[in-house]
């Protein structure tokens, strides 16, 4: 028998179980729950890597809102130096797949259009991916230099994660700010 | 007659104090949450945890001082009378079980005295002038 007959051979026996296979799933499973079993596992593992695990921050109150979070100008970015999690993958408020939140912030304020209220914005840095390089703003109301390192936007906040490489940032309200600051 | 009115009295400043207590939380999440986290608790070891740490502190003057000379403190956007206040809530909120029988809070004039004294080298003053291990590192 030669080297090429062998091959031959292993490909009829593999062709042989595969159809044996498929017809014992034909005679068994109809076609419509067939499809509907691949289709939640091929939708399942899909939706795997977009579980909150270690991504979402606490439940923000009810906050009305106004704007384009993909964009610089949507009002929770006032004081935003980075790039937007919301065009890497991620939300205003949630880290992309893949990237941890910082659990150190610096926090900001911003006045919200709607309301005309002042909400005390943490801005969380996204961290352990490589940087994102969509969205990039330079927003710096309130921004101190970084000799006030707890006022600076320039800072990567990457402290207390696995990782200390930047993704990106998001924009968390903590709630709001007190009347006369 | 005022007896008659005090419980209507008390309902009525009841709200006041709360708003009040809220700005205090307030200025304590704007001035220290980044790093500090909302319940105090901190990143060890690079950020200290207020939580039931700082109480044996109020006991001495040295060290009512020294929780207003810290860098980040001293140098926050809070005016003085804000700053104590927020101060004081934090020893309350987070350090009830450590504080001394009688804990006076800190007063404005103890903030504004203490405020203009940097301190160059906050673990160095720590380690050798204050209270040795009852203080966290």
């Amino acid at each position: 028998m030669t080297r090429s007959n062998l091959i031959d051979k292993g490909y009829y026996w593999l062709d042989e179980k595969a159809r044996d296979g498929v017809r014992l799933m034909a005679q068994r499973i109809s076609r419509r729950s067939f499809l509907g079993r691949l289709g939640a596992m091929l939708a399942g593992a899909a939706m795997l890597p977009l579980l909150p695990v270690a991504r979402s921050f606490a439940q923000e109150s009810a906050v009305k809102e106004i704007g384009d979070p993909k964009t610089c100008e949507y009002w929770r970015y006032c004081a935003l130096g980075g790039t937007l999690c919301a065009c890497c993958g991620g939300t205003h408020n949630s880290c992309p797949p893949g990237a941890e939140p910082s659990p150190i912030t610096w926090v900001g304020t911003c006045r919200n259009p709607v309301d005309d209220k002042d909400y005390l914005i943490s801005y969380n840095d996204c961290c352990g991916k490589a940087v994102c390089a969509r969205c990039g703003c330079g927003n710096s109301e309130r921004d101190r230099p970084v000799y006030y390192p707890t006022n600076s936007n320039s800072i990567l906040w990457c402290f207390g994660t696995e990782h200390r490489s930047y993704h990106c940032t998001v924009a968390v309200v903590l709630g709001e700010a007190a009347d006369s600051q | 007659m005022i007896r008659d009115f005090l419980p209507l009295l008390l309902l009525a400043a009841l709200p006041l104090s709360a708003a009040a207590d809220d700005d205090v939380r307030a200025n304590y999440l704007l001035a220290c949450r980044g790093c500090h986290l909302a319940d105090g608790s901190g990143v060890p070891p690079e950020v200290p945890s207020l939580r039931n740490t700082l109480g044996p502190l109020t006991a001495t003057a040295e060290g009512r001082d020294y929780l207003v000379r810290v860098p980040a403190v001293l140098q926050s956007r809070l005016s003085d009378v804000k700053l104590a206040e927020v101060l004081n809530w934090v020893l309350t909120e987070f350090n009830a079980d450590t504080l001394p029988r009688d804990f006076k809070p800190l007063t404005v004039s103890e903030v504004t005295a203490a405020r203009t004294q940097v301190l160059a080298d906050p673990i160095g003053y720590r380690r050798a002038r204050l209270f040795g291990k009852s203080v966290a590192e």
